[in-house]
């Protein structure tokens, strides 16, 4: 079975790498981006079945990365991480395409089901 | 907070006399202007009549005098014509002539004599011993030689009794002669007198030489010499009317000249006799003024009570939404504080998390499960996710209660923002068997208003509903178009419901039945702000076992409802 490709893109290091060890662990190939910029490249050279995207992010906003990694790659699923309380980035990045979103700081379980939930959606897609 | 209602104030006793002057004076200057209207045209309408009154009384008079005078006259001038010279001057017949004068023409003479020329009595009929008496010095005879008919002033004469005479010259064939009649001014004031109106009208005669020739009101006898200065005896036509004050009196007096300008007849009534109703009706009015005004002032004492509780009222309220306003700028303040500091700890908190999380997930490891602590180790990382789980839920509150409190308005059609919102959860929700359901208002109109605030208090309802029905169940989603300019969103969910003893609190902050540490109880207390904000009103209903349904009433524009 094909383990599910997975960006975490988030400005903050030490929490990215942590994240990033726990759900390597889960059973996923899990990269990494410290921005928006970087996310994009990497999706270009290689796309990925689910960008985990934090919203707030300097240089290249969470909502302008997603845009483009949806122009680069319509069917990469997307979770925006966001740190507002309003639903109101939420709703703007799900009109955008997102798949889900979730508030930061998050609950593991929590962020694994959506992945999963976001990977078996693509994969249906693609199939 | 109960707010007291502070006491009257400089600022309320200063309005407080203001109002009440101000009322007192507007009644009182509107009730004297139109008592003062009513009382000088009443006044000036009786004036005008006793004017009228008195002069019609006066020529009324006048005729009946002349009338009286003139019968005398005619009557005297009758006996000259229908008589002899020879049969007058004979006592006997003469006699005859008074007796039938006294019995059929009922005229008041005193005695009757025939004179001749050279002023001795050829004849007399009278209770007065006069046979012998001359008068060819008399100023009566001097005048009738002349006139041939004098009417005299009224004088004592030989019988020293107040008299006047009626004297006719005659010519028959060579011979001339006189007659002479008496006519006591006891009778004649008495006929003048007689025509009395009000209760102090009056009617007395002056003589032109200035002597009363019957009695006058204040006393004066015939005779009696006018006072000078108190009546003008200046010849006129016609009648004169005027009001003049006399020893402390004041009446309205009117005059005209009679028998070819001899006499004066004076008609005259007090003014307070004229007014008497008037006066009395000034004396109701005043009455009447001081009762009006005392319940003016009642009215006006009470109306002020009214009215400044009103304002005390008005102004608590005022001082209130000052605090108020004062306070929900603090909270913006303070919201933005929070807020700052909410996102600055969200990361250590994410980082504090994850790794925790992190050597849990190593701790699980099967070459770790043998080292020593190991369940105190995994229960005190277990402690520490949970915890930063507590944090995370207070920044995510701290985050939705800082919400800016100003309100971002434009046109919004609710149907597709309740749809947006609803996506937000219905993936997952459908994995837990959760359907929505929608019933909208095709036909409903875009509305007014903050939308990131409307979809605030949506979220958090259609969260409550999702973690009230946990698996297997329907939320209804529906909108209508109420009658008046408002519409309706109702959100319904087949959960658990709520106790009745809670659903009156569920609106209350920090109110929460979710276990400590799930839940903060700050959800439903700031929909409710954020709905009263926008203008618009939210209601519970529930069953417990039946489920749960949220009302939300929001006006079409803030402000219209």
């Amino acid at each position: 079975m094909i383990r599910p490709r997975i960006l975490l893109v988030d400005d903050e290091d030490r929490f990215r790498k942590t994240l990033k060890k726990r759900i390597s662990s889960r059973d996923y190939e899990v990269f990494d981006a410290a921005n928006g910029i970087q996310a994009l490249e990497m999706i270009r050279d290689d796309p990925m079945d689910v960008v985990v995207l934090d919203v707030r992010m300097p240089g290249l906003s969470g909502l302008e990365t997603l845009t483009e990694i949806k122009n680069i790659s319509p069917e990469t699923e997307v979770i925006m991480l966001t740190g507002h309380a309003s639903v109101d980035p939420a709703i703007e990045g799900m009109k955008l395409g997102a798949f889900d979103y979730l508030m930061k700081p998050c609950d593991l379980e929590d962020l694994m089901v959506k992945i999963q939930n976001a990977f078996e959606a693509k994969s249906s897609k693609k199939g | 907070m109960k707010r007291k209602i502070k006491g009257p104030s400089v600022y309320s006793t200063k309005l407080r006399w203001h109002i009440i002057i101000s009322y007192c004076l507007a009644a009182i200057i509107s009730i004297g202007l139109i008592y003062g209207t009513i009382y000088f045209q009443y006044k000036s309408s009786i004036s005008e009549q006793a004017t009228a009154r008195l002069v019609s009384v006066v020529m009324e008079h006048k005729g009946t005098i002349e009338n009286f005078l003139f019968e005398l006259a005619n009557t005297m001038r009758m006996v000259t014509l229908l008589e002899d010279f020879d049969n007058l001057k004979n006592q006997h017949i003469l006699e005859q002539v008074y007796s039938t004068l006294e019995r059929e023409y009922d005229v008041s003479f005193e005695d009757l004599g025939v004179l001749n020329l050279e002023g001795d009595h050829l004849a007399y009929v009278g209770p007065f011993d006069l046979m012998d008496r001359n008068y060819s010095q008399a100023g009566w005879f001097q005048d009738v030689l002349e006139k041939d008919l004098v009417i005299s002033n009224v004088f004592l004469g030989f019988r020293q009794l107040p008299h006047f005479i009626i004297a006719v010259k005659q010519t028959s064939g060579n011979e001339s002669w006189i007659l002479r009649a008496t006519v006591n001014a006891e009778k004649f004031a008495s006929l003048v007198e007689h025509v009395r109106f009000g209760k102090t009208g009056f009617a007395y005669i002056v003589s032109r030489d200035g002597y009363y020739q019957t009695r006058s009101r204040d006393g004066h006898m015939v005779m009696d010499q006018v006072m000078p200065g108190h009546l003008d005896l200046e010849v006129f036509e016609g009648v004169r009317f005027w009001e003049t004050d006399q020893d402390q009196r004041s009446f309205f007096r009117a005059k005209t000249w009679i028998k070819d300008n001899e006499w004066l007849l004076v008609v005259e009534q007090d003014v307070d006799d004229i007014y008497g109703e008037l006066y009395h009706l000034r004396q109701n009015a005043v009455i009447f003024f001081g009762l009006g005004g005392s319940l003016l002032l009642i009215l006006c004492l009470l109306s002020m009570k009214f009215l400044l509780r009103r304002v005390k009222l008005i102004d608590a309220e005022k001082e209130l939404l000052d605090e108020q306003l004062i306070q929900s700028h603090k909270l913006a303040s303070i919201g933005q504080l929070s807020a700052g500091i909410a996102h600055e700890i969200n990361n250590p908190l994410a980082i504090i998390g994850e790794e925790a999380g992190w050597m849990q997930d190593i701790l699980k490891r099967e070459n770790m499960q043998g080292i020593p602590e190991h369940d105190e180790l995994t229960d005190s990382l277990r402690e520490i996710s949970v915890q930063a789980g507590r944090c995370r839920k207070i920044t995510h509150k701290l985050l939705s209660f800082s919400r800016k409190m100003d309100a971002t308005l434009r046109k919004v059609d609710l149907n597709q923002l309740i749809d947006e919102v609803a996506a937000l959860r219905e993936k997952e929700a459908t994995l837990y068997s959760i359907k929505f359901i929608r019933d909208y208002d095709e036909t409903l109109p875009m509305i007014l208003t903050d939308s990131s605030q409307v979809r605030q208090v949506l979220f958090n309802l259609i969260n409550n509903a999702i973690d009230a029905i946990d698996k297997n169940g329907e939320i209804h989603l529906s909108t209508r178009k109420n009658k008046d300019s408002s519409v309706a969103i109702t959100i319904r969910d087949t959960g658990t419901g709520i106790h009745q003893e809670n659903l009156t609190r569920i609106f209350d902050p920090f109110f929460t039945t979710k276990e400590p540490g799930k839940g903060t109880g700050l959800g439903l207390s700031i929909c409710h702000g954020i709905i009263e904000k926008l203008g618009g009103t939210i209601f519970v209903a529930s069953k417990v076992g039946e489920g749960t349904t949220f009302t939300i009433r929001l006006p079409l524009e803030i402000g219209s409802d």
